[in-house]
Formats: structure tokens, sequence, C-alpha cells
């Protein structure tokens, strides 16, 4: 084993150069934005873009945050990714607590149609989704864009949470019905606390698919008052398409609480997203 | 005698109230699934069957939507270009992804110093928006950007090379950004794959005298087939329908001269049409592109619910 996987100084200087050289490909284009964020002008941007700023110019993220309006799409990606994240664990959860341990006629049904979400992604049937969405009054609201967002998120949440569930024992479950609980107290009770690590993977799931979506809210959202983070930099982009230094202000600004979001639970976010990757 | 009727009338109740808290734990998910997906996903069936620009009377014209776009020149050019070129985005992916993937997973299983970091690092990108890392590498590989200024400089080239802008480039650049972007899901997948190797296979490998290469290949390269079928047929199903990138940066006309069309932008331009104030929009012929590009990845999709399926 240790002759495979041990490695002799001279394998390990070249390793370490191959994996330096990946990771200078992975932070270049993020380090250019720090640098390019903070210089004064274009001009010093396409002069030496890998230059040092003169001066350092921190105002640029204050100007861009005010001028485009990202408070506002702030505002408007918390409440979408938020709300997606409550709506998605409570619908979710339920519906798999009754597929996976309540089975009636109809239930296999139920199952195989939430199946047929997995297989099928929903971007396909934008025809159809948008008129349903237009013939409900939901076009360019928060809400329509949350309901459609939650319900691209349920099939593989259901998904998860039912594999997740038939992994533990039904004893405690059995022990309940036998002091005459009903499927409320069950699922409040004993059900959801059991199930915390799978829906703490699928709220994280969700929480960062409903903030990086991009198509859905583009179909759906026509006002600047409603838009997201995503489509508010689409905006910005058009608005600042000369002054690179503000757009890349703008992007890290986007990327910045995904980044700190990933350097504090980095081990969770690997974990979580491979998992619902290999489930979609 | 009465208590026993009062008792079996309880227990009745019992049951409907059992019967009756499943029924409303179950209504939301079903509900909120089946408006927004499921429905949906059905009523492709039914406009594809008819002429209907989104707006006003609906009328039924049979497979006609079906033949327009297989027969009819201006629409059938379009798909074959689009899926031609979605072929191509999708291998130029699988390629980086099994081979740069594989590589440093490889790499990434051995005693190195900081493996821990390096993963952690090669994973960055993935959790990003894909409108921030689009915009980003648009402005990074830009003609007057970061890379075309470091390459003329170190005289990699003579003039700035427009990535984007030329029509024999945009594509594979396009198809490099999205490898970029989730390089580090393909290497855990693929890693996850290589440390599940059973150690005593590898330990009889050793013994026999085989050598650090022979061991991995003879070891575990076979057993990460499962793991590359997984990431092809993720890869697969994702580039299909997602044109995200396209979009944000070419916008659905998809150039320069259409060379980025693929399906996900070709059917968001038939649905929406290519600007914003165009009339040309086309829901009946939309629905149709989206049951076909459905019926091209219904294999490989088929494949990946039966494997969860397995698995739950």
């Amino acid at each position: 084993m240790d002759k495979i996987f041990k490695l002799n100084k001279r394998e390990q200087l070249l390793v370490q150069f191959i994996m330096l050289a990946w990771v200078a490909v992975v932070l270049i284009p993020f380090g250019a934005a720090v640098l390019n964020a903070l210089k004064p002008n274009v001009g010093q941007v396409f002069r030496e873009p890998f230059g040092l700023p003169d001066p350092w110019t921190w105002s640029n993220f204050a100007k861009a945050w005010v001028n485009a309006n990202f408070a506002q799409y702030f505002a408007n990606s918390t409440i979408i990714a938020v709300s997606c994240v409550v709506l998605v664990t409570f619908c979710a959860s339920t519906t798999a607590f009754v597929l996976a341990r309540m089975p009636f006629k109809g239930s296999t049904f139920i199952f195989i149609c939430f199946l047929f979400g997995v297989i099928i992604p929903i971007r396909l049937a934008l025809a159809p989704l948008f008129d349903i969405v237009r013939s409900l009054g939901l076009l360019d609201s928060l809400l329509g864009v949350i309901l459609v967002q939650s319900a691209s998120m349920m099939p593989v949440s259901v998904f998860i949470l039912v594999s997740f569930m038939k992994g533990i024992s039904t004893e405690l479950e059995e022990a309940a019905k036998m002091d005459g609980a009903l499927p409320f107290t069950l699922y409040w009770r004993i059900i959801f606390p059991l199930m915390r690590p799978a829906i703490a993977t699928i709220a994280l799931l969700t929480f960062v698919q409903a903030w990086n979506e991009y198509f859905l809210p583009l179909i759906f959202l026509q006002s600047e008052a409603n838009y997201p983070l995503t489509l508010g930099l689409q905006r910005f982009n058009q608005q600042f398409s000369i002054q690179w230094h503000m757009m890349f202000a703008g992007i890290l600004i986007m990327m910045g609480p995904t980044i700190l979001a990933f350097m504090l639970a980095s081990k969770q976010f690997i974990a979580g997203l491979t998992q619902g990757g290999v489930k979609e | 005698m009465p208590d026993d009727k009062q008792a079996s009338r309880v227990k009745l109740s019992y049951r409907t109230i059992e019967k009756i808290q499943r029924t409303l734990l179950l209504t939301p998910g079903v509900l909120l699934y089946s408006v927004f997906n499921f429905i949906p996903l059905l009523m492709l069936f039914y406009l594809s069957l008819v002429d209907w620009p989104g707006i006003g009377p609906k009328e039924f014209v049979g497979l006609d939507n079906f033949a327009k776009v297989l027969t009819q020149p201006y629409y059938r050019d379009q798909m074959i270009n689009a899926l031609l070129q979605n072929v191509i985005f999708f291998t130029v992916i699988i390629g980086c992804f099994l081979i740069i993937g594989t590589g440093l997973a490889l790499l990434l299983s051995f005693r190195t110093y900081g493996r821990k970091t390096y993963q952690v690092l090669f994973f960055l990108p993935y959790p990003m928006a894909g409108a921030a890392v689009a915009y980003l590498l648009d402005l990074f590989v830009h003609p007057r950007g970061p890379l075309n200024a470091a390459l003329t400089q170190w005289g990699l080239a003579d003039a700035p090379i427009p990535f984007l802008g030329s029509e024999d480039t945009s594509l594979i650049t396009m198809a490099l950004f999205y490898s970029w972007h989730r390089m580090g899901f393909a290497i855990i997948l693929i890693l996850s794959g290589i440390l599940a190797v059973r150690t005593d296979l590898l330990e009889a490998s050793m013994l026999d005298g085989a050598s650090r290469w022979q061991s991995i290949r003879h070891v575990v390269f076979p057993v990460l087939g499962p793991a590359f079928i997984l990431i092809t047929v993720i890869v697969l199903v994702d580039v299909f329908n997602n044109a995200d990138y396209i979009l944000l940066i070419m916008g659905p006309e998809a150039g320069p001269l259409r060379s980025t069309d693929i399906m996900g932008t070709f059917l968001f331009r038939t649905a929406f049409g290519g600007s914003a104030d165009t009339t040309d929009t086309n829901f009946g012929l939309a629905a149709a592109i989206g049951l076909l590009t459905a019926l091209m990845i219904l294999p490989a999709a088929i494949f990946l619910a039966l494997r969860n399926l397995r698995k739950t």
C-alpha cells in the first residue's frame, strides 16, 4: 500500500508542481478580479491587468453597490433563497415521510411521478410552465419565482430524503404509535429530528441552487425591482460594460457571500453538493 | 357491550384521523410539485400539437410542429446545427473532466503535502453562481483582458486572441468555462472512487510485484468505471437542457453567427424570440423541441434514475 501512495522527494516535488499549476488556473481569474476591482479607472485595467492598483480604490465596491441597486438585488435573492429553503425542506420532508413510512394505494404512483421530475429537467418544459405561471397571475412576482424554483428542487430532495429514511430504523415510530401518536406528532417529534442531517443537505443544496439560479428568474421576472443578483448582474453588465473595474467589483460583490460560506463550511459544501449532483 | 362499541368507534376515528393527517402531510409537497413541475412536463405533449405564439387561441395542428423542426430547412438547419454543436460542447467538457479530473484526483490520492487544502481550492469555483463565473471569465479572456495581455507580453501570441469573438474558438471557450467551473465536482467524484478501492486488492497486487503504475492501471482504473459513467450521464443531461453561460454571454442569438448555439439556446429562442422586442414567439414549436430534447437525453436520464432507485 505505502509503496503506491507514498511519494519520494522527487515525485513529491513534481506532484506539488502540478497541483500548484492547477491552483493557479483556479485562482488567477479570482485574483485578477480582486486586483482590477480596486483600480481607479479602466485605463489602468487595460494597461497592466496584473499590476497593483494605484491608488487602491476601495470605493469602487461602495459605488457599485449604490449605483447598481445591489441592495435591492441582494434583498430579492435572499427572499427567494430563504423562502425556497423553507418551502422545500417542509414540503419534501412531509412528502418523503408519507411515501417512505405510510404507504397506501397510489403512493408508488406518486413516487414514480416524482421520479419523472428527476429524469426530465423542467427547463425543457419552459413553454407550458410559462403558460401555467401566467394563468395563475404569478408572472413578474417573487412568489411565482419562489414556487417554480422550489418545485424544481422537489424531486431531488424527496429522493434524498426517502433514501435516507429507508436507512433509519422504525423502532422509535413503532413505540410512539403504540402510545397512540398520530402522523403529525410522529413527523414533528420523531421523523423531523431524525432526518436532520439529510434535511441539512437539501437545505444547503436548495439555498445554493436558488441563490445561483439565472434561467427561471430570467423567464418569469420583468420589472427590475424584482431582480435577484443573477439578473441584476446582467443589468449591471450592460450598464457598466466599458468600466471594467466596476464590473469586477460587481462580480466580487455577487461572489462574496458564497466564498465566505464556502470558507466557513467547505466540508459540508463538498459533501452536500456532490451528493446533490449525484442525485440529480 | 356499550364499552366495546365505544372502543371500536374510538379505534375507527383514530384510523380516520390518521388518514386525514396523512393526506394533509402529503398535500403541500404534491401540490407544489405537480402544479409547477409535473403538469408542465405533461403539458409538453399537448402543447407540442398546437400552433400557438404564446398568446391568443391555440390551433390544433397535429404533428406539424415536429414536421417543421425535422423537415423545414429553416428550422431543421438550426436544429442540426444546435445539436452538433451541443455534441462538440459535451465532448470537450467530458474530455476535460475525465483527463484532467482523473489526473488531479489520482495525484490527490497520493500522500502529498497539503492535499486537503488543494482539494478545497480545486472545489472553490463550483458553488459560485454561473452568472458571476460567466462574466468573470468573459472579461478574463477578452481581447483587452488579463489573459491576452499576459499572452502577448510573454510572446505566446502576436496579437490578442478573440476567444469569444471568433466562430472557430467561441464554442470551445464556452466549454472550457463550464469545465473550469465544474472541475471540482468531477475531481471529488473520481477521488471518492479511487479511495473506495479495496486495500486488500492493492496489497495483493503489490505482493505480486506490480509496479505503482501497473497497480493503478489494473486495479484502480477498472473500479473507476461507475464514477466515469456517472459523471458522463450527469453532464450529458445538464448540457442538453442548460445553456446559461451562452445565454449570459452571447444572448439567445448565440453569436458569433450562431456558432455557440446549443439546444438550450435554440429552445429559448424558439419560445421567446431572439431579442427582447421580437414578436417571433412560438410556444407550440418550443414544446415540440423540448419534447425531442427530452427524448434524446431520456436513455441517460433513465439510467441515472434507475441507479438512484437501486440505491434507495
